[in-house]
């Protein structure tokens, strides 16, 4: 004897693909949150649920496997309503990563002699993001974990040369903070290089890993000093002392690695 | 003696003016480019926050609050008008202050009506805050170094050397401030003595240096910093005690420059001695 539920079963809506004896439609209720406007395309799409026509509409995409599937994607993909899925910017443009900007800043960093100043004009905070991942996990190998030191030196660090430069270049010095902590965080590139060549350098050469460290520190304080000076006003003949505080915050770094 | 400028084509305040070395008397009163802390970067932020406090304190004026902050804290611009030969030049002396063969006081210049200062550029007996604060990040990253030297670095000791090194700065601040204080008003800018205290670190980073390199070296550099050091403040130190006393009591002001330079002796090596203890 069956029993009256009080919920109707669910059958998963397959289309026109078969007509089943006894399919009863759920009937998708209000959806108690609240609809954004469906004019508002640049909403976050994510939450545009419209049950209706996402059934409508992934019924028409979806083969034999028909409604589980689709039924699934249509919660999963969001984006039911009239902001589709496909008009959604991609998620790297979303949160303002540009991989080919990253990699091409690092390259200019790569080449020791001649630093090409224009690629870093607009600066950016990802790239950085990435080269302190990459000290941290080389520091990892290294038995190391110093995730939280190494972010508190950049922070404070890029504060001081910010200091440091606006002071000295006087009324007329216009480094603002975002584009001190990308280059002092760009400029880290050859640290990383550093704690990745000393995992093979052996135990006991000590003499070797300081000369090594000094050549890397060296590289560092020239790519930094340069960029800084090209890329605010006022630093031109403050060079040496800019050129000094860059010195002291890359060696501070190199501690880290080699000890 | 310590020509700065050197030659420099096209400076507009010096047209009238033959090359400034230690000029006694300037030709012609120079307008004092850097006086106004509230001029120049991060001065939005000093005028709107204590404007703001001002303006709700006193109502309409907040210029009251404006020159009570600048009397105690006067402009830091000032203090970072350096350039290489200033920095070159400063070393040497506070280095090696026996070779100094020049006069010690500060060169001043009547402007809008008050007596200020000429900034260091001009100047060489003007303090700076570039040469102390390079001096400590310096003192702080050798001694790092020769921590790690020994096998006992760890960022955690590098974060105690730091609160060590600023503990010794107070310290030091404390102890010229309270001799000024003890025999006149204490009216010198509380960043000339920030700047004073901190040229302590510059022979202590060469103490530093000397005993990375050979450990017996510290043993003949901690003496020879702790007098030069002394004999510096005390040098620079007398004009600024003499021109603030109120009463002249000559016995008294040498005693205290007696003590000033003493007290370097134990301060210094305490800074010197570097351990992962960082309390001695």
């Amino acid at each position: 004897m069956t029993k009256d539920f009080a919920v109707p079963p669910v059958v998963f809506p397959t289309g026109g693909s078969s007509g089943g004896a006894n399919v009863q439609q759920r009937r998708f209720s209000a959806i108690p949150f609240q609809q954004p406007p469906p004019q508002s395309s640049s909403q976050i799409p994510f939450l545009s649920f419209n049950m209706g026509s996402a059934a409508a509409s992934s019924a028409t995409t979806a083969g034999p496997f028909g409604g589980t599937i689709a039924s699934s994607s249509s919660f999963g993909g969001g984006g039911g309503g009239s902001p589709s899925f496909e008009d959604e910017e991609p998620l790297l443009d979303e949160l303002g990563i540009h991989p080919d900007q990253i990699w091409k800043k690092t390259r200019s960093i790569l080449n020791p002699f001649r630093i090409n100043q224009t690629v870093h004009k607009d600066s950016d905070l990802s790239g950085p993001i990435f080269l302190y991942l990459a000290l941290c996990l080389f520091q990892l190998l290294a038995g190391k974990i110093q995730f939280g030191v190494i972010l508190g030196w950049i922070v404070v660090s890029s504060i001081f040369l910010y200091v440091v430069f606006n002071m000295l270049a006087g009324r007329n010095g216009n480094l603002n903070l975002h584009t001190c902590t990308s280059l002092v965080g760009y400029c880290l590139l050859p640290v990383v290089v550093l704690s990745a060549v000393s995992l093979f350098v052996p135990q006991g050469a000590g003499p070797v890993k300081y000369v090594l460290a000094g050549v890397f520190v060296l590289w560092s304080t020239r790519a930094c000093s340069t960029l800084v000076v090209s890329l605010a006003d006022g630093g031109e003949e403050h060079r040496g002392l800019i050129a000094y505080a860059c010195f002291l915050i890359y060696t501070l770094f190199s501690l880290l690695v080699i000890f | 003696m310590y020509n700065n400028m050197g030659p420099q084509p096209g400076m507009p305040m010096h047209q009238g003016i033959p090359q400034p070395g230690m000029p006694m008397h300037p030709a012609i009163p120079q307008p004092s480019p850097f006086g106004n802390p509230f001029s120049g970067p991060g001065s939005g932020l000093i005028r709107s926050g204590l404007g703001a406090y001002g303006e709700k304190i006193f109502g309409s004026s907040s210029e009251y609050v404006q020159s009570n902050i600048s009397r105690y804290f006067s402009d830091p611009q000032y203090y970072f008008q350096v350039n290489d030969q200033y920095v070159r030049n400063k070393l040497k002396i506070v280095l090696f202050p026996f070779l100094h063969r020049g006069h010690w006081t500060r060169i001043s210049e009547p402007v809008g009506g008050r007596l200020s200062y000429k900034p260091p550029i001009y100047d060489i007996n003007a303090p700076d805050l570039y040469i102390p604060l390079m001096a400590f990040g310096t003192y702080v990253v050798l001694a790092g170094l020769s921590l790690g030297l020994y096998g006992k670095f760890s960022p955690e000791a590098l974060n105690w050397l730091f609160v060590k090194g600023m503990v010794g700065w107070f310290l030091q601040v404390m102890l010229l401030k309270i001799s000024l204080l003890s025999l006149g008003s204490g009216e010198a800018p509380l960043l000339d003595i920030v700047a004073y205290a901190g040229y302590t670190f510059t022979g202590l980073c060469l103490a530093v240096l000397g005993k990375i390199i050979w450990g017996y070296s510290y043993y003949v550099l901690i003496p020879w910093t702790c007098l030069c050091t002394g004999v510096f403040l005390v040098k620079t130190m007398k004009p600024v005690l003499f021109a603030e006393a109120r009463s002249y009591d000559s016995s008294r002001h040498h005693y205290l420059l007696i003590f000033v330079a003493l007290a370097q002796f134990p301060l210094l090596i305490w800074l010197g001695n570097i351990s992962v203890n960082w309390l001695f």
